[in-house]
């Protein structure tokens, strides 16, 4: 595998982002691989396509009455962020906290957690899940509404240490007790009217109304409880201040880690006995934690600019998620970049690829890895991205042609024309059975000439079913 | 923090509300404007959302009463349906025109819903159209047309024959991006809520320009992506504050005189519906409706959410022959309606 900074900083762009086209990777790479992991880090002014652009032309997504409303927004989002890290963040922590419709029965709520997660995803682990556990949608999800003084219901307490923090194996039955008294109270405003509409999918008389987080003293337990060995008259904070002090809550959050951002690791229910791939990398993110009081970004920091991620042991070994791979397909045509009629159909070909945000199949949201891929959603995968990027008139697409015209008039050799899409594509490394392929297809097609610095319709056609072929590839749909 | 109304000068109170939300039938469903004609019958056209089917895309008939008259239009490219439909207007034979952004033309109908005819197609020549939003008529009948992504305004005859149009692309005089809403007054001059330059531009019927409100040299607009304008006899601008979720009043010199937030009861159509959903009325009941939160960046598109009562999506304003003020808002589905003091 050759090596390179340029390849490496491809390798980092898929993971801290969704792909990068040849053009940014040209200008990372002249900035240098740890000023690039910098500019990924710093995001504390995201900018996209507009929210007030959006509103305008899909009002849906402003109050959000249909099902699943602000998936669309997020998607629109992903593809032209300028931060893609805070995307993947929230990505991330919304596989671990995963929220889903079914149960909220209102869209803006969810949309909102999304937002909570940007705003707290890089900061203290601490603050993120005393803002995941004031979070109106979360507290309807796990029943914390009906988690009274009198009469607790465990549900919030019991994936707080067994889904969020620390694990299965980590915690005792008596500990979720005490834990579901110490959140007793936590609520959401206007309770039994947010939940009769919900239960009865009312948006009348005039539309959604959003929720609000409110903590009824009334109904809080304060007397004494005795959680993970310690007593104390604690609430909600003095928990969470607890299960962050914990070296199994770092664990827990370093393999969620490793498993999102590094390389594929088996599905969550199976950490108790199948130990990390890479222990090492797992004891290095716990130092971090601990060593920078819990701070997620210096985690991050730390985890990009480490051996283990760097090392070509874990290049393409991870499978793009839908949302990774629609995004990263739609960020390389270049062509969002206003609002349109037929964009939602976009986020149903994720539906079909086996992931619906904001809807996970259970509270330990998706498994990953090679869950991702079955017969029905390799070939919707497969036909995705090759529609899209196999596109003649995109502006990514436009920006090959030009690239591959810039080198001269006369017959374009059909290696230069596989190598030229590969870089367009983020600089993928294939293997070389498979570039032997795509450079034998490209012999069999019709000739790409370039007259006048231009490529006629032919002759881009062919360039368009390399594209297509590339990203059928198994590179191409692992990060 | 609830903003409230903001009284510098106490010159619109409010009446009360009309309509609410229904996906189909009498009601709305992300109303984006309203017009009305000569007998008070109300024309509300409701944009709804991409993923639905049939007639949750309709106008709806009725008046201030809440006297409802039924609906016409539906999903689809053929006569009498819309896609993404935006602005709606009656000329002075009670004729219905409302524009379709999607399919670039305009639809035209008789008072009672029925089609009449279409024209329009897409294009940046003039004549051409690339997304069609607001639309009003002059004395005459003829028509202005915010052309929004070509970023100029087009004047046609009531047929649909190209006249003239004026502006380009660009934030100086005379310039648009994204033009929305727009109103001509009985001299036939043009008012633009000219949306992503956050500013209100006044032309001459020929397009020369008169002057401009909102942005100042020095501080920043007034307005954020004002989407709607209407002005009355005596020169008193009215305007469609969307992104701040307001409407404001300025006088015939341009001065801001009052800001309005929304305070909307219950409808006509509120109360039917909660006269016979006896477990939601009891519940809401007891709810408190003006919660008292803390808005990240104090953002009026999120306490408005939050806050039924306040103007949500506020993207049309209408005056009807009393000078009432019909304040048509997308996101909470239902008309406020103001009066003078």
């Amino acid at each position: 595998m050759p090596e390179n900074q340029m390849e490496l900083i491809a390798h980092l762009m898929r993971r801290a982002g969704f792909g990068a086209t040849r053009d940014e990777l040209e200008k990372y790479n002249a900035i240098g691989y740890e000023a690039t992991v910098e500019q990924l880090l710093e995001t504390s002014d995201p900018k996209w396509m507009s929210e007030y652009l959006l509103r305008r032309y899909h009002p849906d997504e402003s109050s959000m009455l249909i099902g699943l409303s602000g998936l669309q927004a997020w998607l629109y989002r992903m593809i032209t962020t300028n931060t893609p890290l805070l995307e993947k963040m929230a990505l991330f922590w919304h596989g671990i906290f995963a929220t889903g419709y079914p149960k909220v029965v209102n869209s803006k709520p969810l949309s909102d957690q999304i937002r909570m997660f940007r705003r707290y995803s890089m900061g203290n682990f601490n603050t993120l899940l005393l803002q995941m556990a004031k979070d109106p949608a979360m507290i309807i999800w796990l029943d914390n509404q009906q988690n009274h003084k009198n009469a607790i219901n465990e549900n919030f307490g019991r994936e707080l240490l067994e889904l969020f923090s620390m694990g299965v194996g980590h915690y005792s039955e008596d500990d979720v007790k005490e834990c579901a008294r110490a959140f007793t109270g936590w609520t959401i405003g206007n309770t039994e009217y947010m939940e009769v509409r919900s239960a009865r999918d009312s948006d009348w008389p005039y539309g959604r109304i959003s929720w609000h987080y409110e903590f009824d003293a009334d109904d809080h337990d304060d007397g004494e409880k005795e959680f993970l060995g310690r007593k104390g008259n604690f609430n909600g904070e003095d928990i969470i201040d607890i299960i962050c002090e914990e070296k199994e809550t770092a664990r827990f959050i370093a393999r969620h880690m490793y498993h999102f951002f590094v390389a594929d690791e088996p599905p969550v229910p199976q950490w108790p006995y199948q130990p990390p791939r890479d222990p090492e990398a797992i004891d290095q993110l716990v130092k971090s934690y601990f060593d920078n009081n819990y701070d997620i970004q210096e985690m991050m920091r730390f985890l990009f600019n480490s051996d283990f991620f760097k090392s070509k042991d874990c290049w393409y070994e991870k499978v793009k998620s839908p949302a990774e791979l629609v995004t990263g397909v739609m960020r390389l045509t270049e062509s969002v970049d206003r609002p349109e009629y037929e964009y939602p159909a976009k986020e149903q070909r994720m539906q079909f690829m086996g992931q619906t945000l904001m809807n996970p199949p259970s509270v330990e949201g998706w498994d990953g890895g090679t869950m991702w891929i079955d017969t029905g959603a390799l070939v919707e995968r497969m036909n995705f991205a090759s529609e899209e990027l196999g596109r003649l008139t995109t502006p990514g697409a436009e920006e090959l042609f030009n690239k591959i015209a810039s080198d001269g008039n006369g017959e374009v050799l059909p290696d230069k024309i596989v190598d030229a899409c590969l870089e367009h594509m983020g600089s993928i490394f294939i293997q070389d059975d498979t570039r032997t392929k795509l450079v034998n297809y490209a012999t069999a097609n019709d000739v790409v000439r370039v007259a006048n610095n231009n490529i006629d319709d032919v002759g881009k056609e062919s360039i368009a079913g390399v594209i297509r072929l590339i990203a059928a590839t198994p590179e191409f749909q692992r990060a | 923090m609830v903003t409230g109304n903001k009284t510098e000068t106490q010159f619109l109170k409010y009446i009360h509300t009309v309509g609410m939300t229904t996906m189909r039938g009498r009601g709305f469903y992300y109303p984006v404007d309203s017009a009305m004609n000569s007998d008070g019958r109300i024309y509300t056209v409701s944009r709804s959302a991409e993923k639905t089917t049939g007639d949750t895309i309709r106008v709806t008939m009725l008046n201030e009463e809440g006297e409802y008259f039924g609906i016409f239009g539906s999903k689809g490219d053929e006569d009498g349906q819309f896609m993404w439909p935006v602005g709606i207007a009656v000329d002075s034979k009670n004729r219905v025109y409302v524009t379709d952004e999607y399919l670039h033309q305009i639809s035209i109908f008789n008072e009672s819903g029925e089609f009449l005819k279409k024209w329009g197609s897409r294009g940046t020549e003039e004549g051409l159209l690339d997304a069609p939003s607001g639309i009003a008529h002059d004395p005459e009948d003829n028509v202005y047309i915010s052309d929004s992504r070509n970023h100029r305004i087009q004047k046609f005859s009531k047929d649909g024959a190209f006249i003239h149009s004026f502006g380009s692309y660009g934030c100086g005089d005379g310039e648009f991006n994204l033009p929305w809403g727009l109103f001509v007054d009985i001299n036939s001059e043009v008012f633009v809520a000219d949306w992503a330059n956050d500013r209100i531009q006044h032309f001459t019927s020929d397009g020369k320009f008169i002057a401009k409100y909102g942005p100042s040299e020095t501080e920043k607009s007034a307005f954020t992506r004002p989407a709607g304008i209407t002005v009355d006899k005596d020169g008193y601008m009215y305007v469609a504050d969307w992104g701040n979720e307001m409407v404001k009043v300025l006088d015939p010199d341009g001065k801001f005189i009052q800001t309005l937030r929304g305070e909307a009861t219950h409808s006509k159509w509120a109360e039917d519906f909660l006269k016979i959903n006896l477990e939601e009325a009891q519940a809401r009941e007891k709810a408190n409706l003006e919660p008292q939160i803390q808005y990240f960046n104090e953002d009026p598109h999120e306490e408005s959410s939050h806050i039924e009562k306040l103007f949500w999506g506020p993207v049309s304003v209408l005056l009807n022959n009393e000078e009432r003020l019909f304040i048509t808002e997308t996101n909470r589905h239902r008309i406020q309606v103001y009066e003078k003091v």
